[in-house]
């Protein structure tokens, strides 16, 4: 079964078109990954998905329920955490908690478990009686998740939930949100830190100028974009006489100067590849490495995307 | 609090709304509250010892009680009427600062229970001024000079206004999403706030000095009065700050169509009792017309309303026919809204009608009010519907629906003040003095006054039915439309319960 379907959803703002026909699913314990340059679409996407913003066209099922037939209803299966964090004044964690059970119609002991069952979750216990505003940065991200799992739902949205967070923040809000998968939640995650997204993802969506793409595995996504392996060549004749040799030879693409050395792609098997060394040596480059690359979802993400903004 | 007493008092908070557990918290705990209730008690303890004093050093200790209780009332006056009210304004802004509206809306929270928990937690800030200020006017009255029944009046007015002005707070700030509108808006209300204490100073020394009014019809009619437009306008904007709280897909239209209609049975009740009361048959058509010019920018709303049905509202009709049919005009949708507008006009020209036959008729007395009512409601049909029917073919865009808006509002005084400055060009002087077709007012004084220009009312009328005629069809294919939609979606739902 899909958790969260979005179906060939379209938001425009005037001539803006903000999203453009995005459509992908997320299924129960599964972490999606949402990324895209900065105004590529991810907010408003995920504000459509969360039922705040109304789509010009398509529509957003969660759990089967549709957010523009149902809203109310599908409020109640999603946790939408923002990427601006919103908190009151004069308010201390227990009060903020207490406020948000109360306003999901939890009552008595059924209120009080909860809380101490989200509070203990998100190792919020010290916190309580400590006013929101005297909060570090990581401590109100955990506070907004501890308030999204108040109602248990079974769809997490979450915006930008690391942005701003030292290391040994961002590592415990990975593990919050493996635990959350592993419960069987759906989560779409937006995040701009794509190592840890490929980390902590097992699906990633990638949105660009408000168009998909590409959906699917984290894998099958990297695949699809370098179908060659891509290698790196440092030699002692420097990058300059590499990048030359290396743009004449056959079955050579795809060549980029790095910092110490110059990576390509190239067609073919280790017939190829043994010939370019050869060529290489023969030339007089003097190659003192030359190496496969992994190819990792930042270079994919790299190679799908333009980088151009709305 | 014992054990005992403490589990039905928990169970009774866990029962309250939760914003306004939430906002008694914080309003409790910040500084603006615990501010102003210091400052307004220490102004009416100094303000008071000072009357004493001055009292007493001019030995007129007689009829103190009168100044007592208006200084008094002043300084709570400022409190529910300008500080409540502003506090309800900041804490429904502040969920747009402090980024919690969105948190606010997504939760289990309906939109009227967002607005009445802020309303309520404004209402307990009054209470505690008004259980404040309490035993000083009880002082005031023993004190002689004023009578328990005007404390009483001013008292329950004065909240009634707090009620309202409240409720104007919050629609106001949950109206402007940007801060620099929000800003803007606040300057405004503040005004307006402090106008209207100035107002209410105004009405207290008023009935503080004649008391006798309250024991006249009239007096008692003007409070009846104020009350009812006080209560009405909260209503109102309480119903439009919770659309502003709903999801875009929700009907936001419907309260508010049904608000409308039940101001056209009041207007017709209050032009009965009036009529009885009174006996002047102006009362049926006045309250009419009256409550129309209360209609017209909520008709501007409707009007430019997108036409299409939202996909909830939609899935949400009644599966039979006929009670989709008569659910049309309160279905959100600018066709649907012409419909509105018709069943207001009949609602309007029958309750003239009934309100008439609550006092002795005369001949002529009958077409007179029809004629009145008709009038008012063409020129309104007309600056509305004609504008808003014509946009309708190419406005798509909210942004447009803002703009049709505005312009619109802005035809009304051009229509009437247009002509004044053609006049004085071409030395017209009965449009210089307003005294021309354009001008409704000009139109119904002619029509009630037996028509001392005939010409010139024979061309206005005749104008008036063209302009109503054009109106109509302009607006014939979204209204037409507007019953299609409603009856397509009838039609889905039956074929999706059949299917079910």
């Amino acid at each position: 079964m899909t958790s969260l379907e979005v179906r060939g959803i379209t938001k425009r703002f005037g001539a803006l078109t903000a999203v453009d026909e995005v459509a992908f699913q997320v299924a129960p314990g599964e972490i999606c990954g949402f990324i895209g340059p900065n105004g590529a679409g991810k907010t408003t996407t995920m504000r459509i998905c969360a039922t705040l913003e109304l789509p010009d066209h398509g529509d957003v099922l969660v759990d089967g329920v549709s957010v523009l037939e149902e809203p109310r209803l599908a409020r109640a299966r999603i946790g939408f955490m923002p990427d601006a964090y919103g908190a009151y004044a004069n308010t201390t964690v227990l009060e903020y908690l207490d406020f948000f059970a109360r306003a999901y119609h939890l009552a008595g002991a059924q209120k009080r478990q909860t809380i101490e069952r989200v509070v203990a979750f998100t190792t919020l216990d010290s916190m309580l009686e400590k006013e929101i505003a005297a909060l570090s940065k990581g401590m109100k991200q955990r506070l907004c998740l501890a308030k999204t799992l108040l109602h248990d739902p079974g769809v997490l949205i979450l915006d930008e939930p690391a942005a701003g967070l030292d290391p040994r923040a961002r590592v415990e809000l990975r593990e919050l949100v493996r635990a959350l998968a592993e419960m069987g939640k759906a989560i779409l995650l937006s995040s701009h830190i794509l190592s840890e997204l490929a980390e902590m993802c097992s699906t990633v969506v990638v949105i660009e100028r408000g168009k998909l793409r590409g959906a699917g595995a984290v894998g099958d996504v990297v695949r699809s974009v370098t179908p060659r392996t891509r290698f790196f060549l440092r030699a002692l004749a420097g990058p300059e006489a590499a990048e030359r040799t290396l743009l004449e030879r056959p079955h050579v693409l795809e060549v980029r100067r790095e910092r110490d050395g110059v990576s390509f792609e190239l067609e073919g098997g280790p017939q190829e590849q043994a010939e370019l060394l050869a060529a290489l040596v023969g030339a007089g480059l003097r190659p003192t490495e030359f190496s496969t690359r992994e190819t990792d979802l930042e270079d994919a993400f790299l190679s799908l995307t333009e980088g151009r903004l709305q | 609090m014992s054990g005992l007493a403490a589990a039905p008092a928990r169970r009774l908070t866990e029962r309250v709304n939760p914003i306004l557990v939430k906002e008694v918290r914080q309003a409790l705990r910040g500084r603006y509250f615990r501010v102003m209730f210091w400052l307004t008690l220490g102004v009416a303890t100094l303000a008071g010892l000072l009357v004493v004093a001055d009292a007493a050093s001019s030995q007129d200790v007689e009829e103190i009680g009168q100044p007592f209780f208006l200084v008094m009332f002043a300084c709570m006056s400022a409190a529910v009427h300008a500080f409540v009210p502003f506090s309800a304004f900041l804490s429904t802004s502040a969920e747009w600062d402090e980024n919690t509206h969105d948190l606010l809306v997504l939760s289990n929270l309906g939109p009227r229970q967002i607005v009445t928990g802020k309303l309520f937690s404004a209402l307990t800030q009054a209470l505690l001024y008004y259980s404040t200020f309490g035993p000083f006017l009880v002082f005031a009255f023993l004190l002689n000079g004023i009578d328990l029944l005007t404390i009483s009046v001013l008292l329950v007015c004065s909240l009634a206004a707090c009620v309202g002005l409240s409720l104007v707070g919050i629609a106001l700030a949950s109206l402007a999403r940007v801060k620099a509108a929000r800003g803007l808006l606040m300057a405004m209300f503040g005004a307006a706030l402090v106008m209207t204490w100035g107002g209410s100073i105004g009405a207290a020394g008023e009935l503080a000095s004649s008391p006798q009014d309250l024991r006249d019809p009239e007096g008692q009619l003007a409070v009846v009065f104020f009350l009812t437009a006080a209560l009405f306008l909260g209503g109102l904007f309480g119903i439009i700050a919770a659309a502003r709280f709903a999801h875009e897909e929700e009907n936001r239209s419907t309260g508010l169509r049904l608000l409308s209609l039940g101001l056209v049975v009041l207007a017709g009740a209050w032009g009965a009792w009036l009529r009885a009361q009174f006996g002047d048959e102006e009362f049926a058509w006045g309250t009419q017309v009256g409550a129309a010019s209360m209609l017209l920018l909520l008709w501007l709303f409707f009007l430019t309303e997108r036409d299409t049905l939202g996909r909830r509202t939609a899935a949400h009709l009644p599966a039979r026919r006929g009670l989709a049919l008569c659910l049309v005009p309160i279905l959100p949708g600018g066709g649907r809204a012409v419909w509105l507008f018709l069943v207001h006009f009949l609602g309007a020209l029958l309750g003239a009608r009934v309100a008439l036959e609550f006092g002795a008729t005369k001949p002529g007395d009958a077409l007179e009010a029809s004629a009145m009512v008709a009038a008012f409601y063409g020129y309104a049909f007309v600056y509305l519907a004609l504008p808003t029917g014509i946009a309708s073919f190419v406005v798509r865009s909210e942004r447009a629906r803002v703009f049709v808006r505005v312009t619109t509002l802005v035809l009304f005084p051009v229509a009437i003040l247009g002509p004044a400055l053609v006049g004085l060009l071409l030395g017209i002087e009965d449009w210089m003095k307003l005294r021309h077709p354009l001008n409704p007012i000009w139109v119904m004084d002619e029509l009630e006054g037996s028509a001392r220009d005939q010409a010139g009312l024979t061309l206005a009328l005749s104008g008036l039915m063209l302009g109503v005629l054009l109106t109509l069809a302009l607006n014939a294919k979204r209204m037409l439309a507007g019953v299609g939609e409603v009856l397509a979606a009838s039609r889905a739902r039956r074929a999706r319960e059949q299917r079910a």
